[in-house]
């Protein structure tokens, strides 16, 4: 069995698990809404589409790690949940992931990309929160200094600042 | 180079022929230069593109990690976001809706991130060529500078339609710059694309440049590789060619030599034909009353004509030996009265020159031993010969010796000749064994011979597993070593030849003899012999008279033996015999056939047994051979009147006595010994017959025939003790499906002769009558 095949079931299986926790009730925000997952939700808390504050977020397991990037001279650390956990959590099914940002700027995202790549919503940046003009408050992001194959233009591309809303396709 | 320094260092300083040799190292055809300058190149060649390749890759790789074209979206964006902002700033200065704080906050925040960006160092360096790109910079830094005091992260004024409108001029400002930004950036980078594409094209073009002359090299260098294979096919052919003619020319010179030793063959038959005739007029001659100089001068002749025959034997024995078909005929010898013959034989050529001669034989030396008693002589006598032709006085020396085996060496037998005569210093002792070659070119009108006696010698030494070696100082004198194998011989099985003189009692008959013979001369000297023995000769001058003479004769007066000679015209020798051996006649079956023949071959022996005849004469025909031969067949009871120097008849090597006394004597507790004798004689009687039905079997290959006769005749044999006859017919009922047949055919003659010799051996011991 590949790791990636390996992964891709342990996410399946993270999936179905936090759609299963997800079905049960996902909270109402009860501070400002940061991001929505709208689209193919399971469990959403506000009409058809998911809604999450940042303490919703924050109470989501925390991933972190430092990468470089084209964004930032040197390696920085970044901190926040997992995309599929952030997905499962609003109990999301579908193919595709398109990531919009405050700036109406989005781009499209396999799902299977959140199953073999450790991508997170990284919500802190070297531990602080991350300001509108910092490209905060949300950045998804992928652990580019673990894998070569991750460094071109097609993941540093999906890998949106200024997240806002994720459409599940 | 280095190794080529390197032995010519080693080389010895003496020797000049190594020294400048260096070239052979390198193939004799050479292998152009221009092959390891065009390798160089190829090499080089592959090297350039390897580098080229690394270049691009290296080009591609910046372009994806650097990704200018990403710089003109930021600048773009930069640019939208800035128009964004106008809008929502436009809208935050109209007094008729109310203020929207939040969506004004967005929009600046944007602003100010995408702004961010232009700062990073990658942005920089693609712009950083552009003078308005730092002086636009510069002024959004300070737009914001100033908006941060109402919408930083940290406001210190208050945010108000006012205080909006009042900086909305400076916003307002900044929109041409920022486009033109847009625009310089769009233009910059479109530049880079097209160098990049540029550089790329001419990375291209020198990749095909190298790959064509990449292609132009391997092709030239397979070019040469083939010319290299098509001259070395070329070579290994011409090698092929020339293995083919000297294969060819091996078997020219073979076939040539064959042709000489045939020739030779031949011409011996053709000079020994007449010269049998001349010697046995000569030998004629002596007995008709000459006076004493025409003796003298009988002598003269006679003496020739021998030098003259020991030539031919010369030649004939080193024809035999260089065609490989000399064969040795091993019996038991008595090397005591072999030196006797020897002594007997050189003593007069000794005598006549005043010279001592001693033959001496060592106590140790056994008595008998097994050997071709003939060749053993004629090695002797070569020896002896030299000796006393080179010897002017003094004595000469032959002393007989055995060394016991040691290890791993066999026991040998050593005739040491040793003289006193003339010598020989190294140089002529080098070239001593060589063909025709004679100790001192000067001495050879003096002493005469062929030039072949030593060389045959040395051949026939080695035949017999042995050799001859020489030790000589000039003036001093020789010595000369002949030594072969020592085969002992049983004490217990005396030779038959000595046994059966003792036991052949004398008693002569007229024989009437047919002589097939085309000589004239020839058939005068047969005549003279055959009448000097007391025989009736008649004549016939070719194989198919014979077989007339047999047929008219018929079985009422049969002729009593047929000289058979092999060379004839209309029929030869060995047709005339089988067609013979096909008459209807009895007599024409049994009567005894002896061929006559220049050839002392023993294939040709062969194949007259094969055809049936019972004996073999070579030319020329001494007197002792003709009584010796007529004596096997015949017994004692034709002419004994002469001598019997001649080698004796082989024999088996452990052959079983011709009476075991132990069967006897278990026969004669059974049975009276008259009785037994009867029994004796009557199976001695039915062996002619019985040699008659091998014989007829011998000829028509009938083994089945061949092993019932030899059963049968064992079986009796073994009864009555004939043990040497009861062996004989067991190797003939042995060998009968798978020996060759002239094999078969010696047996069969072996059984004739012991037939003979049991008869006398019987008498002797009182168990047979008289024939």
């Amino acid at each position: 069995m590949t790791p990636s095949r390996r992964s891709l079931l342990q996410a399946a299986g993270t999936l179905l698990l936090g759609a299963a926790r997800a079905a049960q009730a996902l909270d109402k925000p009860a501070a400002a809404v940061v991001l929505s997952i709208t689209g193919r939700v399971r469990s959403p808390n506000n009409g058809k589409r998911a809604d999450f504050d940042m303490a919703m977020l924050e109470a989501l397991p925390q991933t972190s790690f430092s990468t470089r990037s084209p964004w930032y001279g040197g390696a920085r650390r970044f901190t926040g949940p997992l995309l599929r956990d952030v997905l499962a959590a609003a109990g999301a099914h579908g193919s595709l992931l398109r990531l919009v940002a405050l700036n109406d700027y989005w781009v499209e995202m396999p799902i299977e990309d959140t199953a073999l790549h450790d991508v997170i919503v990284a919500r802190l940046l070297d531990g602080k929160p991350m300001a509108v003009r910092d490209k905060g408050p949300l950045f998804v992001i992928y652990p580019f200094d673990t894998s070569p194959e991750l460094r071109n233009p097609v993941h540093y591309g999906r890998s949106a600042w200024q997240l806002r809303t994720i459409d599940v396709r | 180079m280095a190794a080529t320094d390197h032995r010519r260092a080693l080389a010895p300083p003496g020797n000049p022929a190594v020294t400048p040799d260096v070239a052979p190292d390198r193939p004799p055809t050479g292998r152009p230069p221009w092959l390891g300058v065009l390798g160089l190149g190829l090499g080089l060649v592959l090297l350039a593109v390897a580098l080229v390749q690394g270049r691009q890759a290296t080009l591609l790789n910046q372009a994806v990690q650097l990704s200018d074209d990403y710089v003109v979206l930021t600048v773009y964006q930069a640019e939208t976001e800035y128009l964004r902002l106008r809008d929502q700033w436009h809208r935050a200065t109209d007094e008729r809706v109310p203020l929207d704080r939040g969506a004004l906050q967005l929009r600046y925040d944007i602003w100010v991130s995408r702004i961010g960006l232009l700062h990073d160092s990658r942005t920089n360096r693609v712009m950083s060529g552009q003078v308005d790109f730092a002086q636009t910079l510069a002024r959004i830094d300070l737009f914001i500078h100033e908006a941060d005091t109402l919408l930083g992260p940290k406001p210190t004024r208050v945010l108000s339609g006012e205080s909006l409108r009042a900086l909305e001029p400076a916003l307002m400002a900044l929109g041409s710059p920022i486009h033109g930004m847009s625009l310089s950036a769009a233009h910059y980078v479109g530049d880079h694309v097209a160098r990049r594409n540029e550089a790329v094209r001419h990375h291209n073009q020198v990749g095909i440049a190298l790959t064509v002359f990449l292609s132009a090299l391997t092709l030239a260098f397979g070019l040469i590789s083939l010319r290299q294979m098509r001259q070395l096919e070329q070579r290994r052919k011409a090698l092929e060619n020339l293995a083919t003619s000297l294969r060819q020319a091996r078997r020219d010179a073979e076939a040539a030599s064959d042709a000489k030793s045939v020739f030779l063959a031949n011409m011996s038959h053709e000079i020994r034909t007449p010269f049998h005739g001349l010697m046995g007029m000569l030998s004629l001659l002596r007995e008709t009353g000459l006076n004493a100089r025409q003796i003298d001068y009988l002598r003269t002749a006679t003496e020739s004509a021998d030098h003259l025959l020991a030539l031919l034997n010369d030649i004939l024995d080193m024809s035999q030996l260089e065609s490989g078909r000399m064969s040795l005929a091993l019996a038991s010898v008595d090397l005591r009265a072999l030196l006797r013959d020897v002594e007997a034989l050189m003593r007069p050529q000794a005598t006549a020159k005043h010279l001592a001669l001693h033959l001496d034989a060592d106590p140790s030396v056994p008595e008998r031993v097994m050997a071709d008693a003939t060749r053993v002589k004629q090695v002797v006598f070569n020896l002896l010969s030299n000796a006393i032709k080179f010897s002017e006085q003094g004595a000469v020396v032959l002393d007989l010796r055995s060394r016991e085996a040691v290890n791993e060496q066999p026991a040998t037998l050593e005739f040491i000749v040793s003289d006193t005569g003339i010598g020989m210093d190294s140089a002529t002792l080098d070239r001593l064994f060589n063909r025709f070659a004679q100790g001192d070119g000067s001495h050879s009108r003096r002493h005469g011979g062929t030039g072949l006696g030593l060389e045959i010698s040395r051949n026939l030494a080695r035949l017999m597993g042995g050799d001859i070696t020489v030790r000589s100082t000039p003036g001093e004198g020789s010595a000369f070593s002949f030594r072969m194998p020592l085969l002992t011989v049983d004490a217990a099985a005396p030779a038959l030849p000595a046994w059966a003189a003792e036991a052949m009692p004398p008693a002569a008959r007229p024989l009437q003899v047919l002589v097939a013979e085309d000589h004239p001369v020839n058939r005068q000297y047969m005549a003279a012999l055959l009448e000097t023995m007391g025989h009736h000769a008649h004549f016939t001058a070719n194989g198919q008279e014979a077989v007339d003479a047999i047929r008219l004769r018929g079985s009422a007066a049969p002729f009593d033996i047929v000289l058979m000679d092999l060379h004839m015209p209309v029929l030869d020798g060995t047709g005339a015999t089988r067609a013979i051996r096909a008459l209807p006649e009895p007599a024409a079956a049994t009567v005894p056939i002896v061929a006559l023949t220049a050839d002392a071959f023993a294939d040709t022996r062969d194949r007259c047994l094969v055809a049936g005849m019972n004996d073999f004469l070579t030319k020329p025909v001494s007197p002792q051979k003709l009584a010796s031969s007529l004596r096997r067949l015949f017994g004692q009871s034709v002419g004994s009147d002469v001598p019997l120097p001649d080698a004796p008849a082989p024999s088996p090597v452990s052959a079983p006595p011709l009476i075991d006394h132990a069967a006897l004597a278990m026969a004669l507790q059974a049975m009276p010994r008259e009785r037994l004798a009867a029994m004796i004689h009557a199976f001695l009687d039915q062996g002619p017959q019985t040699v008659q039905h091998l014989r007829a079997a011998v000829r028509d290959a009938e083994a089945l025939e061949l092993r019932v006769n030899a059963h049968a005749a064992r079986g009796a044999a073994l009864n009555l003790g004939l043990a040497a006859l009861a062996a004989t017919a067991e190797a003939l009922h042995e060998g009968a499906s798978h020996l060759p047949a002239h094999e078969i055919a010696r047996l069969v003659q072996r059984f004739e002769e012991q037939l003979r010799l049991t008869r006398s051996a019987a008498l002797a011991a009182g168990l047979a009558a008289t024939p």
